[in-house]
């Protein structure tokens, strides 16, 4: 997962690699996905997730 | 191996507490001590949990590269948090640290393409810079295929 300051550093990125652009998301929206993604990730408990489980942490992420 | 579940997700554990609480993982010596057993049980037990998409180790070794969000190895995305300095492995991971630790923190950063440097602050479980972009190259399914890549 790559960082970019604007929407013109993605296009250089994927043309000077030629890549087709992928997933493209604010930071707003990463940060409200890494609370749900990372929160519990120190506990004991936490063993992994199932490909259910991830589908539900995109759907709530939006 | 000749597995104990309970005793492979403490291991998991303590991976990933050691990395919280001092920035870096615990090599397997450390984590046999710690559990009183020997280090080639310890060692299985990482190369199981390795296995198990719970953290990655480097290729033909026993250390740690990266148990997420944690980095073991410096990279461009360096967060402050509890008064310590982590690595995170990517941009994800770099918001994937506070949200772990539950932690305000600071974050330095660089863009991918423009090499230019970016800082910003989780403060009360608010973001600050809203102009920034993160770009997943890779559809989930393909995540493992090459994961420093990823």
């Amino acid at each position: 997962m790559l960082l970019f300051q604007s929407e013109e550093w993605i296009d250089k990125w994927c043309k000077r690699n030629d890549l087709e652009r992928g997933e493209v998301l604010t930071i707003h929206q990463v940060w409200g996905l890494s609370k749900l993604w990372y929160h519990n990730r120190l506990s004991l408990d936490y063993h992994g997730r199932s490909i259910e489980q991830v589908a539900e942490i995109f759907r709530q992420a939006g | 191996m000749d597995n104990n579940e309970s005793l492979l997700w403490q291991v998991r554990h303590f991976v990933y507490n050691h990395f919280a609480d001092t920035t870096h993982p615990p090599n397997v010596d450390k984590t046999a001590m710690h559990f009183n057993i020997s280090a080639e049980k310890a060692g299985e037990y990482y190369k199981e949990l390795h296995n198990r998409h719970a953290f990655f180790l480097e290729p033909e070794t026993l250390t740690v590269r990266m148990a997420n969000p944690f980095s073991g190895i410096p990279t461009d995305f360096k967060v402050h948090a509890n008064g310590k300095t982590y690595y995170a492995n990517c941009a994800w991971d770099m918001l994937g640290i506070p949200a772990a630790l539950h932690a305000d923190a600071g974050i330095e950063a660089v863009c991918t393409e423009s090499n230019g440097s970016v800082q910003l602050e989780i403060t009360n479980g608010q973001i600050t810079n809203y102009d920034l972009l993160i770009h997943f190259p890779l559809p989930f399914s393909r995540w493992y295929d090459d994961l420093v890549f990823t």
